[in-house]
């Protein structure tokens, strides 16, 4: 019986044609109908040096609960993060309304932050932690370029493999100034947080349960002095930092064979390696490299970034120089690259360092540690340390371990490891 | 005859500029031509003074009514009559003399050390000193060439030098000329390579001690110092050929000099080390030498001495950190 009444609604609904293109219509809203319906959500965000009333910069948010929390980027309001006295927060809403914001959490890992106004909205974008199948159509909204609301089609192509932390792998053009805007299923739903783009349409979204948990953590949270955030960054980062170095180059840690050397490499998925030989005729040497490194860095300020671990074999080789030749090559390696690419005197200390000639379990090393610590934020900082094979006189290895916002207790061990994790046959 | 004496006289700084050769006495002194000693100064009377002598051959001076009169010593008071002792001054107007018996007893005679230090007179020391120089250069460039070089190459830079160096001689052969009348420029050259040679030594025996012992921060103000003495060696060695300095000055005026080179480089040093940079500070030297000659410290020792580094970091975030609003 049942069964005869399905087969007559499906009969009804084929005889009449409209089954396909209603269904359609249903499920699939046309782009025009997703901005008319979600746009109103998403607002502007302009960060203004409250001296010269001039804005200093822009970003995406969207309204995320009933309470009128907005979501967007640490990154967009970092400067008030680090100058409260010298910034101030302003959202406007698609109407043009503008008001003031203050900023409630961030989250400097994931590059999230929370803010609120104290206005209430029409409305708010659910954050959907569900996954969502590969290639599924998804929209994303944001003010590329302070160029006005925008509404971008991509599709979803699935969580990063092989990264440190999460992120959504979204096949569309996201630009400057959409930086914390939502990107939405047809439904409405919010599957990620613009964060960056790496141009040629892949761009990355911070995954909405991030999002989520940050809200989850601010809903309390009614107002807070703007001054106070710095300390947490620099907690987020410390905890952070002490979760994903635990433990790397242990004695676990693969390796490799270098000519004489066994040296470690890929200690853990998130490391990209790559390697390189200059083996040119007219040069009387041969230099091999093996560089490994993470790729995700933690936005500090316009000024600094941080968490990225990165470390470098540099084989020198020669059968034609004589020894001193050879060491005056080596010598060079041995101080190349002395030079800190980033840091100014607000966010960084000098470097100092540490030279000695060291013992270890297969033979000697000259040993360089560099280090400078943060100035805003104790008890994190940044440092090379350098290790150079000493005994042959025509064969020789730099290598180097770089390690950016970490606690010194980390560079010590880390340190260690590596350096113990350094062997080689004599 | 034998003469009985001489009237000198002195300059300010007591030097003889003038000599007169006594045969008989009474003596008359004075501004005036007829006098047996004449003397040019404004404030000496015409006929000023006369030396005798008495009968047991003590000599005097007598002062023969002169407006300025006549003072014992370099600034005595006036007298009349003075008894004149051998190499003992006196004073007339503005003019010191003396009267020197011929038994007056003289100092003992100096040795001349320009002409002793004999090697760098020698006529094959400049172009030895210089030779070797060369050979030094051509064999530094060579060792720290890292890519297949020619000859021309090699030899180009130490040419360059040397060439430097010739000019360097050669500027202070042109002081010699003018100052003492003689070039000396084969002395000046072979002055300025063993200069060259003390800086090669010194800038390889730093590179080996700073591989050594990488810890010691003096090391550091050792190199300073050893250019210094290098450097005031070098200007004692130039004065001595082009001036008639005395050894004394000549060292004075080498660490006069040394002294202003090694303290405006310390200057530079301290107002680049104050500015703040990004680049870390320490030698890469390392040298071919078997492990086992080598001092060294354990694993362990190297990351307990890491504590001193961070109480250093420590410090400098805490500056930094009370001088930012």
């Amino acid at each position: 019986m049942k069964r005869n009444v399905a087969i007559a609604v499906l009969l009804f609904w084929l005889s009449t044609g409209a089954l396909p293109s209603r269904l359609w219509a249903q499920a699939i809203k046309a782009t025009p109908e997703i901005f008319k319906q979600f746009s109103e959500h998403v607002v502007k965000i302009e960060v203004v040096e409250t001296g010269s009333a001039a804005k200093a910069s822009v970003g995406t948010g969207f309204f995320a609960s009933a309470r009128g929390d907005i979501v967007t980027n640490y990154h967009v309001v970092s400067k008030l993060i680090h100058s409260a006295d010298r910034y101030r927060v302003e959202v406007t809403e698609p109407s043009g309304q503008s008001s003031p914001a203050k900023v409630l959490g961030v989250d400097v890992v994931y590059d999230l932050a929370v803010l609120r106004t104290d206005r209430h909205p029409k409305g708010f974008l659910t954050l959907e932690t569900k996954p969502v199948e590969q290639g599924t159509r998804l929209y994303s909204l944001g003010h590329p370029r302070d160029l006005g609301l925008t509404i971008v089609e991509g599709t979803y192509n699935g969580l990063l493999r092989h990264t440190l932390y999460p992120k959504v792998h979204f096949t569309g053009s996201l630009n400057p100034g959409m930086s914390g805007g939502p990107t939405l299923t047809h439904a409405g739903t919010v599957i990620g947080v613009n964060v960056a783009t790496e141009g040629e349409q892949i761009s990355f979204l911070v995954p909405a349960e991030r999002a989520l948990a940050l809200l989850e953590k601010t809903a309390r949270v009614e107002n807070r002095p703007g001054n106070g955030f710095l300390a947490e960054v620099g907690e987020q980062i410390q905890a952070n930092q002490a979760r994903y170095l635990s433990g790397m180059f242990s004695s676990k840690t693969p390796s490799i064979s270098f000519g004489p050397y066994t040296l470690p490499t890929k200690p853990t998925d998130f490391f990209h390696c790559w390697a390189d030989a200059v083996r040119r005729k007219e040069l009387p040497y041969v230099a091999v490299t093996h560089d490994c490194s993470t790729d995700d860095y933690i936005f500090v300020s316009s000024e600094q970034s941080s968490g990225i671990v990165r470390f470098y074999h540099q084989l020198l080789s020669t059968a034609e120089l004589y020894p001193p030749q050879f060491f005056n090559l080596y010598s060079a390696q041995v101080q190349a690259g002395n030079t800190a690419v980033f840091g100014n005197e607000e966010e960084v200390t000098p470097f100092r360092c540490q030279t000695r000639n060291v013992q270890t379990q297969t033979g000697k090393v000259k040993a360089v540690l560099c280090a400078r610590q943060y100035v805003k934020l104790p008890g994190l900082y940044d440092a090379v340390f350098r290790v150079a094979t000493l005994g042959a006189t025509n064969v020789g290895l730099v290598s180097t371990l770089n390690l950016s916002g970490v606690s010194f207790e980390n560079i010590e061990a880390l340190s260690r490891r590596y350096m113990e994790s350094i062997k080689w046959r004599r | 005859m034998a003469p009985l004496g001489y009237v000198e006289i002195l300059d300010a700084k007591g030097n003889v500029t003038e000599r007169v050769r006594i045969d008989s006495f009474p003596v008359q002194v004075g501004r005036a031509y007829g006098n047996h000693v004449v003397v040019n100064d404004p404030y000496v009377c015409p006929v000023h003074l006369a030396i005798e002598s008495d009968e047991s051959g003590r000599l005097f001076a007598r002062d023969l009514e002169s407006v300025n009169g006549l003072r014992g010593g370099v600034d005595g008071d006036r007298v009349s009559v003075l008894e004149l002792h051998s190499g003992a001054p006196f004073r007339i107007g503005r003019t010191l003399l003396r009267f020197c018996s011929v038994d007056q007893t003289l100092a003992p005679t100096l040795i001349d050390r320009q002409t002793q230090a004999s090697w760098l007179a020698s006529s094959y020391a400049a172009p030895i000193a210089g030779l070797i120089i060369l050979l030094l250069l051509c064999l530094d460039s060579f060792l720290g060439s890292v890519e297949r070089v020619t000859v021309a190459k090699v030899v180009s830079e130490p040419l360059m030098t040397l060439s430097m160096l010739l000019g360097w001689a050669g500027l202070w052969a042109l002081a010699s000329r003018i100052v003492v009348s003689r070039f000396h420029f084969a002395e000046h050259v072979a002055i300025a390579c063993s200069a060259i040679f003390g800086f090669l030594v010194l800038s390889t025996l730093s590179e080996w001690l700073e591989f050594f012992f990488p810890v010691i921060p003096a090391l550091w103000m050792a190199g300073f110092l050893g250019s210094g003495v290098i450097l005031a060696a070098l200007v004692y060695g130039h004065l001595g050929r082009a001036s008639a300095m005395r050894r004394r000055s000549r060292l004075w005026a080498a660490l006069l000099v040394s002294g202003a080179a090694i303290g405006l480089s310390l200057i530079i040093d301290f107002a680049n080390r104050s500015k703040f940079s990004n680049v870390m500070e320490y030698t890469g030297i390392v040298k071919p030498i078997d492990a086992a000659w080598l001092p060294s410290t354990s694993v362990n020792q190297f990351m307990e001495n890491t504590e001193k580094l961070k109480k250093e970091l420590d410090l400098l975030a805490q500056k930094a950190r009370s001088t930012q609003p």
